[in-house]
């Protein structure tokens, strides 16, 4: 059985400079991957590639066994691929649970906006943002506005959930409610592919970890082989970046 | 929901019985006329805005209404109300190609493309006066032979269309997905929104609806040219009624037609403004959008959250559907 | 075929009118990132101030063919003067709040402006479009040869206008001004990391925007009527040029421009009803560079 999503050879230059320059890699249902590494490395890049908000320069996706390569992002997201951003962008204009309707009535396919609604309030309260389903989003802090953009990605009910940079911003307390969080969505079937900056999540919740640097792939295994690689240590050496 | 719903039933009434009263002063029926029309087409214009886009292209597709029914008429015979069904279906098509290209694109290029679009008709228009009459226009017998009752109703069944639109597109699962477009395209996208289908079924409605509008507009006024059907001016009324009563909302462009319609109405016979009515247009745009973005839709909710004095209901949130 | 000669350098001509206006467009459109529409009315003031100046000066003097020259020469300045001021000045109290809130905020702010600004001045003023003088118009450079003729006006207007396009475009290589516009137009995050005042830079990128559009308006006085409402086929010419340079292509304008000021003029001369057909030519050229993009989604800001 093919893996629930592949990368072959994916480049994706701006202007002449490579963002990503010939990246690889698969991710196997129910194998959690991370993909650390510099800034600049290119992963926010690869990452939409693979939601579909850019097209590939070269190279081939698929997805449950399907070249979704030309396939826009929203039928991306109707196939099962979800996507948080590094920045929380809320729609602004619709309160909390409005915003998780978004995706419950798109992604996920809801028959009805009053089923929408009730499955939007189900996972508000599984974020723990129930309390505050009618609050505008201007109102809301920065752990919530994370836990508002991952209600609304589970609301289209992915398969495969790409999570950029979570931890950012958080303290360590909220961090560890956030990796418990992610565990039971793990636990419910959900397979996560996380680009992250902060080590224990990454040892804590991925099963694999690709490294990038300069828009390619520079060691793959598991954390314990990764962090050990030298080319890995050198790439990180080279730059201000690693918070382990 | 209810309480919007059962408002606009009770205005539906009043207006149906508004001929009653007025049928006596040709003036006002020919005012009533007019204001549904204007209604009908500042209801449509909101509709596309709801998804972010500047649309200047509909006072170009009242105006392809008008020439629809006209050709049809001359050519073809063809009484008003059939002339009223071609055109819906002329615009639709049109709509489509013009959409289809631009909306897949920044908004910026949208709306650029529909600035150029009335241009490019108005010149048609003139350069064809074999088909079109050219610059002496274009006429054709009056609409139900001059019974100012009887097109009022058509206009209102036009209108009655319209708020369908508008409320539709409130009420239904489409008002979680403009909102979204609107916001934020890559977001929605991503989150199974389909951007440009969604984009183009609403300008597409909207365009519609302003092309029926200006297939009334023909029979109605009897005669028309391409300066008069293809007139900015209408493209900037589509916009301007909307902004100033309460955009994103279906009592605001009915309530800024009333005001600023009525508004035009004395001012283009006053100096010193007559022709150049549209300045109070243009420093409307401005000024609401600089001060009053929702209009006085915004304005009425924001003093009514300030009296009430809750917090969150300061913002005009348009809400889960409540 | 004889008057292709013609043809073609009068096309060549146009294009210079087009590029001075099209360039002010693109650089409000490639730096600030804002649409506006109201270009064309700023063109339309400019053109107003040197229809002024051409009043005071022909009015007492008899200067001759030296009008159109001398009006252009003092109008510029003067009317470039004024409206980088007003620019800067309608940057700073209407643009600037707006430039976080969505992009429909900001068209229909340009929009609104510019639907007021022909209406007020076609009160103020009068609504009737206007004529310099026809004499000086039409008066013809001696020219040796005779394949090719051209008036004063023109001639002079294009001379202008690529002096002008020229300035702006070292301007824009050369100065730190201008390296900073192209810095914030290529990237505006970068640009706020370096440490470039984004904030003024827009603001100067605007007034020099409108200066741009008023010197092309000047321009213009004897080459057609002034009239309130010249802003609307000003800008549609503005648009197609800077949608085919493409977007923040500054350097791109002159060819775009070259292109379509050309096309025009071999389009009305050589095919039948030409007339009808240039003035479509622009939308349709903005149609079909608009279907060849390969289709992008998102917010490229």
């Amino acid at each position: 059985m093919s893996a629930l999503l592949e990368a072959h050879g994916l480049v994706r230059r701006f202007r002449g400079l490579a963002a990503v320059d010939g990246l690889s890699f698969s991710v196997e249902e129910g194998q959690s991957l991370a993909i650390i590494g510099p800034n600049g490395a290119g992963k926010t890049t690869a990452f939409n590639l693979v939601s579909g908000l850019l097209a590939p320069n070269a190279g081939r996706i698929t997805f449950r066994g399907r070249d979704v390569t030309g396939v826009r992002a929203h039928e991306r997201c109707r196939m099962g691929l979800g996507r948080t951003f590094q920045v929380v962008q809320p729609f602004a204009e619709l309160d909390v649970l409005g915003n998780v309707m978004v995706g419950a009535l798109f992604g996920g396919g809801a028959a009805s906006v009053a089923g929408a609604r009730a499955e939007a309030l189900r996972l508000c309260d599984m974020v723990g943002l129930g309390p505050k389903a009618l609050w505008p989003v201007g109102g809301l802090t920065v752990p919530d506005r994370k836990r508002l953009e991952l209600a609304r990605a589970l609301a289209t009910k992915p398969a495969l959930l790409l999570l950029d940079e979570v931890m950012e911003g958080l303290t360590p307390a909220e961090e560890r409610e956030a990796v418990g969080l992610l565990h039971r969505i793990r636990a419910d079937g959900v397979t996560l592919l996380l680009i992250e900056h902060v080590m224990s999540t990454v040892r804590d919740l991925s099963d694999r970890v690709l490294v990038m640097d300069y828009g390619k792939p520079i060691a793959e295994g598991t954390y314990a082989e990764v962090s050990r690689d030298p080319n890995v240590i050198a790439a990180y050496l080279g730059s201000e970046e690693a918070t382990a | 929901m209810r309480r919007e719903l059962v408002a606009w039933l009770a205005f539906i009434a009043i207006a149906a019985l508004l001929p009653l009263a007025l049928a006596s002063d040709p003036y006002l029926m020919l005012l009533a006329n007019v204001m549904l029309m204007f209604m009908a087409l500042a209801l449509s214009w909101d509709v596309v805005a709801r998804t972010g886009q500047l649309s200047l292209a509909h006072g170009a597709f009242f105006g392809l209404g008008a020439y629809t029914v006209a050709i049809g008429h001359k050519y073809a015979a063809l009484p008003p109300l059939a002339g009223l069904a071609v055109a819906g279906v002329v615009g639709a098509i049109v709509a489509v190609a013009l959409g289809g290209v631009t909306l897949r694109l920044r908004g910026i290029y949208f709306a650029i493309a529909t600035l150029a679009f009335g241009e490019v008709l108005r010149t048609v228009a003139l350069q064809v006066p074999d088909v079109t009459g050219g610059t002496i226009g274009i006429s054709m017998p009056p609409l139900f032979g001059g019974d100012r009752v009887a097109s009022y109703y058509l206009a209102g069944a036009i209108f009655l269309l319209a708020l369908a639109l508008s409320l539709g597109v409130r009420y239904t699962r489409a008002h979680y997905a403009v909102t979204a477009i609107r916001t934020n395209e890559a977001v929605a996208a991503v989150m199974g929104v389909p951007v440009v289908l969604t984009k183009v079924l609403t300008f597409v409605t909207a365009a519609v609806i302003a092309t029926l509008a200006g297939a009334f507009y023909m029979p109605f006024i009897t005669h028309t040219d391409p300066h008069d059907a293809f007139e900015v001016s209408r493209s900037v009324a589509a916009l301007a009624f909307p902004i100033f009563g309460g955009i994103y909302t279906s009592v605001g462009p009915v309530i800024g037609t009333v005001v600023l319609r009525s508004l035009e109405e004395y001012l283009r016979v006053t100096p010193p403004w007559k022709e150049g009515y549209q300045v109070v247009y243009g420093a409307v745009i401005v000024l609401a959008v600089l001060f009053m973005p929702r209009g006085l839709v915004g304005l009425a909710s924001r003093m009514r959250a300030r009296l009430s004095r809750r917090p969150e209901a300061r913002i005009p949130i348009l809400g889960s559907g409540r | 075929m004889e008057a292709l000669p013609q043809t073609l350098f009068f096309g060549v001509l146009r294009s210079g009118l087009y590029a001075l206006t099209a360039l002010g467009l693109a650089i409000s459109l490639g730096v600030i990132g804002v649409v506006n529409f109201a270009h064309g009315e700023f063109v339309m003031l400019g053109a107003y101030i040197g229809f002024w100046v051409y009043l005071l000066l022909s009015g007492p003097l008899d200067l001759g063919p030296a009008v159109s020259p001398l009006v252009i020469a003092l109008g510029i300045p003067l009317s470039a003067g004024a409206l980088f001021v007003l620019g800067r000045g309608v940057f700073r109290f209407t643009l600037r709040p707006l430039l976080s809130r969505p992009e429909l905020d900001q068209m229909l702010l340009t929009f609104g402006m510019a639907i007021l600004l022909q209406n007020l001045v076609s009160i103020v003023l009068s609504p009737q479009a206007q004529d310099a003088s026809l004499g000086w118009r039409f008066e013809l450079l001696p020219l040796p040869g005779g394949a090719i003729s051209v008036t004063y006006a023109r001639i002079s207007a294009f001379a202008v206008s690529m002096a002008l396009v020229a300035a702006t475009y070292v301007l824009l290589a050369r100065t730190r001004l201008g390296k900073q516009m192209r810095a914030v137009a290529q990237n505006r995050l970068g640009a706020m990391v370096v440490g470039i005042p984004v904030d003024q830079v827009y603001e100067v990128a605007f007034g020099l925007s409108l200066a741009l559009a008023a010197a092309a308006g000047v321009t213009l006085v004897f080459q057609t009527q002034v009239s309130p409402f010249l802003g609307l086929s000003t800008i549609l010419k503005a648009f197609s040029i800077v949608v085919l340079a493409g977007l923040g292509n500054l350097f791109g304008v002159v060819w775009a421009s070259l292109l379509l000021g050309v096309s025009e003029q071999v389009i009305s001369q050589y095919v039948p009803d030409g007339s009808a057909l240039r003035d479509g030519l622009f939308f349709l050229l903005i149609f079909v560079v608009l279907l060849a993009r390969p289709g992008g989604l998102g917010r490229a800001r």
